[in-house]
């Protein structure tokens, strides 16, 4: 049994946790040179990591990188040209026990594909002849969708949540989830946040891809970046903090003193008379310290798109050709 | 695990009951017209272009034995239910995946076999419909019209109409797992279904060519004869059966080693 993190005491908590994960056994998702072609164009490249069992793995990369192709590899749902992965212990190209384990398996398509005409009842009881709804009620205090009305009428938001109640309502082990807040609104991507990480507390494992940046920081533990089919880094969310910065622009009263105003942290800055450009790769406090010292007219501090943290940190010598 | 045969199941429902209302209502139709054509059903019979006299099997058609099984089981069954049955089944498999549907579906435990057999086995509902429906109005119709036909006989026909069914559901089938797209799926399966009638019945009528006719489901069925000479050929319904099986092991061996 895992002890239970506390938000505001993360310290001593995270180094338990810490310690549980090097004694882990055997990991939930083994994933192992997975490649998938499609005639010319190599959707996954050699993958090769492992998720382990009570965390929550960010899959990040921008959109067409490959992550959805991963995913549908990982549930049977298209085969691999070479390599292989375990989920659960199953391997994929068992087909026998890879349908087995997926009573254990919540998953979240990017893309979902409801019967629009049933209501979002009959859904859920459709799902729950498959393989069970023993937390649904739980579910539908957090996450609403108008349950009465047919899936056809929903919007976005409603899908997803619907889609969310879907995935988690058999209670499984593993979470696979593809893009789950696109649509939500701001204050639902916050519950949404909240739950995943009281799952993760929980025990549960979940493998979240996503292409926003500041959200696999907010609530993942470990990150997988994936870019052009290839993984391009597999590190702790802390690292990938001390790498990625904040993207702020300033603007002053007066023209800048650059020798006064930049400091160590700050990095590519660039100066247009009285507006500074920089990303910053230091604690948020301390630069907001650093700003009032000046006469700030207007500050704008935001996540640096995943294409800079690429340009910048993992190198940029292939060309964007997508992929 | 029958979650699936129970969704698709519902889903079929309202145009089985549709389908069955409107060829119903043409049954009706027919058989309020078949005393006055009987009367005149010699002329008919002569002024009839003998080929489509050959296309629809037609014989003795001045009798209600005959005009039921030349009409009513060669157009109302043969074409208009087999080439339904060949459309929804076409569209089973192709347009959950275009949807997207099949991704959530087999994220579930359930294995790729079972998804192909639940959905063929919710054909049940049109099958039942149509048959039982389609009975009563025939039946009925039959007795208001002061004509006899034996029940029996009737009963007969009609169950061995399911063979042939379940071989254009099985075209159906396989080209809903080869084909990548909802709209060629379903609009192949029909079309295949009315070009293999239309070849048994013109190559019933030329002795040259009538072996090409072998390949075609309706040659396995023939209601006229049926009808009119109580001849029930269950050996022709066994290689139906047969087919149906093949078709659907076909569809499941595909359909298992594709990507979705």
């Amino acid at each position: 049994m895992r002890t239970q993190t506390d938000a505001d005491e993360p310290a001593v908590e995270t180094e338990s946790a810490t310690e549980a994960e090097s004694t882990r056994e055997s990991p939930v998702i083994r994933i192992d040179g997975l490649t998938k072609r499609y005639g010319d164009v190599t959707a996954n490249d050699d993958v090769t990591f492992d998720v382990y069992s009570g965390e929550i793995f960010g899959y990040l990369g921008p959109n067409g990188a490959g992550k959805t192709t991963t995913i549908r590899l990982l549930l049977g749902l298209i085969k691999p040209t070479a390599g292989t992965a375990e989920v659960l212990g199953a391997d994929i190209r068992d087909r026998r026990a890879l349908t087995e384990a997926k009573s254990a398996v919540g998953y979240l398509p990017d893309t979902l594909g409801f019967e629009e005409r049933l209501t979002g009842r009959q859904v859920l009881d459709y799902f729950a002849r498959m393989r069970g709804d023993e937390r649904r009620a739980e579910l539908l205090d957090l996450f609403h969708p108008p349950l009465e009305k047919p899936v056809e009428t929903y919007s976005h938001g409603n899908k997803r949540m619907l889609g969310i109640v879907q995935a988690f309502m058999h209670d499984p082990d593993l979470i696979i989830l593809d893009e789950p807040t696109s649509g939500l609104d701001p204050l639902k991507q916050d519950r949404m946040h909240a739950f995943l990480e009281a799952e993760r507390d929980a025990g549960k494992t979940i493998f979240f891809s996503s292409h926003v940046l500041s959200e696999v920081q907010r609530i993942c533990d470990r990150v997988g970046i994936i870019r052009e089919g290839g993984l391009v880094a597999l590190e702790d969310i802390d690292d990938l903090l001390k790498r990625s910065g904040k993207q702020v622009r300033v603007q002053l009263a007066e023209p800048v003193d650059e020798a006064a105003f930049v400091t160590e942290e700050m990095i590519d800055v660039e100066t247009v008379d009285r507006t500074v450009r920089f990303t910053y790769t230091g604690e948020s406090s301390a630069l907001l310290e650093h700003l009032v010292e000046f006469e700030i007219e207007d500050v704008d501090i935001g996540d640096p798109q995943l294409d800079d943290i690429f340009k910048h940190y993992y190198g940029d010598d292939t060309s964007s050709e997508g992929g | 695990m029958t979650a699936i045969l129970r969704a698709e199941s519902r889903q079929l429902t309202r145009s089985s009951i549709v389908l069955t209302g409107l060829l119903g209502l043409l049954l009706a139709f027919v058989l309020a017209v078949f005393p006055g054509f009987a009367e005149e059903a010699e002329l008919i019979e002569e002024a009839f272009p003998p080929v489509l006299l050959g296309l629809l099997g037609i014989e003795e058609i001045h009798t209600i034995e005959g005009f039921v099984g030349g009409y009513v089981f060669s157009i109302v069954w043969l074409l208009f239910a087999g080439i339904y049955f060949a459309y929804v089944s076409a569209g089973m498999i192709v347009d959950d995946i275009r949807t997207r549907r099949m991704d959530l579906l087999l994220s579930t435990p359930v294995s790729r076999e079972s998804v192909v057999l639940q959905k063929v086995a919710a054909l049940w509902v049109p099958l039942v419909a149509l048959h039982v429906g389609l009975f009563a109005v025939l039946y009925v119709g039959i007795q208001v019209i002061s004509e006899t036909l034996d029940p029996a006989t009737l009963v007969l026909a009609h169950l061995l109409t399911v063979p042939y069914l379940l071989v254009c559901a099985g075209i159906g089938i396989v080209l809903s797992v080869v084909l990548e797209r909802v709209e060629t799926a379903q609009a192949a399966a029909p079309a295949l279904v009315f070009v293999l009638w239309l070849v048994d019945g013109l190559t019933h009528m030329d002795q040259d060519f009538e072996w090409i006719g072998a390949i075609t489901p309706s040659r396995y069925f023939d209601p006229g004869a049926i009808l009119v000479h109580e001849e029930y050929a269950f050996t022709d319904a066994g290689v139906l059966l047969a087919a149906f099986l093949v078709l659907l092991a076909i569809a499941i061996v595909v359909f298992v080693r594709r990507d979705i």
